[in-house]
C-alpha cells in the first residue's frame, strides 16, 4: 500500500479530495464540482472547434470501425467536422453490412475486397487519410496495402513487426503518423519527464519513489507508460526497483481507495508516482488518469490532421511519431 | 525583462537540442593586487582541467544574515556538508554585538558598517571564500554592490530588491554568482521540466480546465511566484487560467484539516497543487510539490555554493594553464 502522502492521505488522490471539501480536487467523475463548473466552458469550447472545422476539414476513413478504439475515431472524427468515409473493413468475411456511426452508415466489408474499395475510395476522395485501429496481426498487411496504394495513415494499432512496418513505410515514401500511444497529452507528460532527466540527471538524489497503477482487470501486464516514467526517474537519482509497481487490478480497490469511475473499471488508465526527499521533508506526486477511450480517439483525429497537413504542404519528412504532432502545436 | 533561465541559472531546451550558454571571454580580478585579467576558455583547455584533480570538496562560505532563520539553516547545511563556515556574518543592526553559536562554531556578528572592512580581512584570510546572502530586500543590491566590488563570488538567496539593477551590478563587474529565487533545486527542476514542455508543446492541453491551490505561512501575503511560473507554462500549453484564480490558503485550521500540512511546520511550509483536466472530463494531470520547512532551500544553496565554487576554481586553472604557455 501506498504509505501517506504529507497530505496525509492513503489514496493516490491528496486529502482535499474529500467530496464534502469545497475546493476543485475532486475525483474525475462526471457527477463532480468540476464538471458543473466547466459545462459553461465546454459548450464555447466546442463552438470553438465547429467553427475552425470547416478550413480543417478532409475525408477519413477508419479501418477497424467494428471495434471500439475504430468506432470511437470515427465518432471523434464526425465530432471535428472531418468527412468521415462511409467505408471500413472487417477481419471476417461476411456479407454486407452497415453500422450506423453518428447518423452516418458505414458499409462495412470483408478483408478480400480491400484493394477494390480502398482504391475506389482513393478515386472518389483523393485527399482521404486513413485512421487504422485493427489487430496486431494485421499491422504488416494493412501497411503494405496503404502503401501500395500510397494513401498516407495513421497506424494505432499497436504490436505487429514494428522494424518491418518501419521498413514498409520508407521503402514507399508514403506519409504516416505511427505510434503506440495516442493519447497526446500523456505523450507530453512523458517527453517533459525525459527531458528534466536528461537536463538535470540526479537532481532527486537520493529520492524515494513509489508508484502505482491502475487499470482494467484484463490488463495483465504493468504499464508500459508507468515503466517508462520510472526509468526517468531512477535517471534523476531517485531510488526504485521496477518489481515495487503496486499494480491494482481488484475492482473493489479500484473503486474505493484508487477512485475509479465505476463506469470506467473496464477501460481505464490510472498512474500515481510520489517522490520523498530523504528526509521526508519535501515531496512531489504526479498522477496521470485516464477514463476510457477519449483521449486515444482525439489523439488519432489530432494526428490525422497533422498528417493532412504534412501532405497538403509537401514536407519532406513522411515518418512521423506523436511527438511531431505535439511540437506542432494546437490542431484545433 | 529577465528571462526564465537567467532567473533559475539553468541550462535550456531549445528546438530539440540542449542549449548551453556559450563560455564567454571572462573578466577575473586578482583581489591581492588589484589587476584584471582576461581569460578565455577554450576546448584545449577544458580538456587540460581535467588532467588536474578537481579540488577537494572543502572551501569557505560566509552566510551574511546568519541571525535569520534562513541564514542559520543554511549556516547549519554547510557544517553538515563538510564546508568550512567562515565565524564572521552581518545584521542589519548598526551595534549588533555578541555572537552566535551554530552547530560548534561561534560566529561574530557585526553591523551593518563594518561590512567592509570586515569582508575585506575576510578575503585577505580566506582567499577562496564564497558568499551566501539571505539577508532582506532593501539591501540585496547595497550587498552585490559590496561584493562585486571586493571581487567575491556569491550565491544571492534573498528575493526583492532590484533584481535588473541586481543582473546589471554582477554583469559589469563579471563576478561568480548564482542568482535564484528559488533555492528549492528540485522545485526548480519541475518548473524547468514544465517549461521546457510548453515551450516543446505549445497548445497541447488546449481547452483543459486548471485549478491552482497553494499554502504558506500565514506571514506570506502574497501570492506564490512558483505558482505563477507553473501556470504561465501551463497558458502555454494552451490553457486558459486567470492568475486571480489561484486559490491561497493562509487559515490556519484549513491548513491542517484541507491540505493536510503537518502542524509543526504551520509557520513555514509550501505546499502547491495544480490539476489539469480535460474538456470531455476523461482525462486528469494532477502536480502536487510540497515543502515543510527549509532544508531544501538550505541544501540546495549549498549545491549552488558547491557549483559555483567548481566554476571558479576551473577559472583558476585556465588562468593558470595560460600563464604557464605565456
Amino acid at each position: 500500500m501506498l504509505s501517506p502522502t504529507l497530505s496525509g492521505s492513503f489514496c493516490p488522490l491528496p486529502r482535499l479530495n474529500n467530496r464534502r471539501s469545497a475546493l476543485f480536487f475532486a475525483q474525475t467523475k462526471r457527477t463532480s464540482l468540476v464538471t458543473s463548473a466547466l459545462a459553461s466552458e465546454k459548450v464555447t469550447a466546442s463552438q470553438d472547434v465547429m467553427a475552425q472545422s470547416p478550413n480543417l476539414s478532409f475525408p477519413i476513413l477508419v479501418n477497424g470501425v467494428t471495434g471500439k478504439m475504430g468506432k470511437a475515431v470515427a465518432e471523434a472524427a464526425v465530432s471535428a467536422g472531418l468527412e468521415l468515409v462511409p467505408m471500413s473493413f472487417s477481419s471476417v468475411d461476411k456479407p454486407a453490412r452497415t453500422l450506423e456511426i453518428s447518423d452516418i452508415e458505414i458499409n462495412v466489408h470483408g478483408p478480400s475486397e480491400r484493394e477494390e474499395i480502398l482504391s475506389s475510395v482513393i478515386d472518389k476522395y483523393p485527399d482521404v487519410v486513413v485512421v487504422d485501429y485493427t489487430v496486431p496481426n494485421v499491422v504488416n498487411e494493412n501497411a503494405e496495402l496503404y502503401c501500395k496504394f500510397g494513401v498516407p495513415f495513421v497506424m494505432g494499432t499497436t504490436g505487429g513487426d514494428r522494424p518491418l512496418l518501419y521498413k514498409t513505410v520508407q521503402d514507399s515514401n508514403v506519409y504516416a503518423v505511427i505510434s503506440p500511444q495516442m493519447g497526446k497529452q500523456v505523450v507530453a507528460f512523458l517527453a517533459a519527464m525525459e527531458i528534466m532527466a536528461e537536463q538535470f540527471p540526479g537532481a532527486f538524489s537520493g529520492y524515494k519513489l513509489e508508484v502505482m497503477e491502475s487499470h482494467q482487470a484484463t490488463k495483465l501486464d504493468t504499464s508500459g507508460t508507468a515503466k517508462a516514467v520510472i526509468a526517468c526517474f531512477q535517471k534523476l537519482g531517485a531510488i526504485f526497483d521496477m518489481n515495487e509497481i503496486q499494480m491494482i487490478r481488484d475492482p473493489e480497490e479500484q473503486i474505493n481507495m484508487v477512485g475509479v469511475p465505476e463506469e470506467y473499471l473496464s477501460g481505464h488508465a490510472y498512474h500515481v508516482y510520489n517522490l520523498t526527499s530523504p528526509d521526508e521533508t519535501v515531496s512531489f506526486e504526479f498522477q496521470h488518469n485516464v477514463c476510457g477511450r477519449s483521449i486515444y480517439a482525439e489523439g488519432s483525429i489530432d494526428a490525422a490532421i497533422f498528417l493532412h497537413k504534412k501532405v497538403l504542404s509537401k514536407a519532406e519528412k513522411k515518418i512521423y511519431d506523436m511527438i511531431d504532432v505535439l511540437r506542432e502545436g494546437n490542431m484545433r | 525583462m529577465i528571462s526564465f533561465s537567467q532567473q533559475h541559472s539553468i541550462v535550456a531546451f531549445r528546438n530539440g537540442q540542449a542549449y548551453r550558454r556559450p563560455e564567454k571571454p571572462c573578466m577575473y580580478r586578482t583581489r591581492r593586487r588589484g589587476t584584471v585579467v582576461r581569460a578565455v576558455a577554450t576546448e584545449n583547455l577544458e580538456k587540460s582541467s581535467k588532467i588536474i584533480a578537481s579540488a577537494t570538496a572543502s572551501f569557505p562560505i560566509l552566510v551574511n544574515g546568519c541571525t535569520g532563520k534562513m541564514g542559520r539553516s543554511v549556516a547549519e547545511s554547510i557544517i553538515s556538508s563538510g564546508l568550512t563556515l567562515v565565524p564572521v556574518s552581518f545584521s542589519g543592526k548598526e551595534n549588533p554585538g555578541g555572537n552566535i553559536t551554530i552547530g560548534d562554531v561561534d560566529v561574530t556578528i557585526h553591523g551593518f558598517k563594518e561590512r567592509e572592512t570586515v569582508l575585506s580581512s575576510v578575503i585577505n584570510q580566506f582567499p577562496d571564500v564564497m558568499v551566501v546572502d539571505y539577508t532582506v530586500p532593501d539591501a540585496v543590491n547595497t550587498n552585490a554592490e559590496l561584493y562585486c566590488k571586493l571581487g567575491v563570488p556569491f550565491v544571492m538567496g534573498t528575493t526583492g530588491g532590484d533584481r535588473e539593477l541586481l543582473y546589471k551590478t554582477v554583469k559589469s563587474s563579471s563576478v561568480y554568482a548564482v542568482i535564484s529565487p528559488q533555492m528549492g533545486k528540485q522545485v526548480v527542476a519541475f518548473l524547468a521540466a514544465m517549461d521546457i514542455m510548453a515551450k516543446q508543446f505549445p497548445g497541447a492541453f488546449s481547452g483543459y480546465h486548471l485549478e491552482v491551490m497553494e499554502s504558506h505561512q500565514a506571514s506570506k501575503l502574497d501570492t506564490s511566484g512558483t505558482a505563477k511560473s507553473v501556470v504561465s507554462s501551463f497558458q502555454k500549453l494552451g490553457v486558459s487560467y486567470d492568475m486571480k484564480r489561484i486559490r491561497k490558503i493562509r487559515d490556519t485550521m484549513k491548513q491542517l484539516q484541507m491540505v493536510g500540512v503537518p502542524e509543526e511546520y504551520l509557520g513555514s511550509h509550501a505546499f502547491h497543487f495544480y490539476c489539469l483536466i480535460s474538456p470531455d472530463d476523461s482525462v486528469s494531470f494532477k502536480f502536487q510539490h510540497n515543502v515543510c520547512g527549509r532544508k531544501i532551500y538550505a541544501e540546495g544553496t549549498v549545491d549552488a555554493a558547491i557549483f559555483l565554487h567548481k566554476k571558479v576554481q576551473r577559472s583558476f586553472l585556465i588562468f593558470y594553464v595560460i600563464y604557464l604557455l605565456i
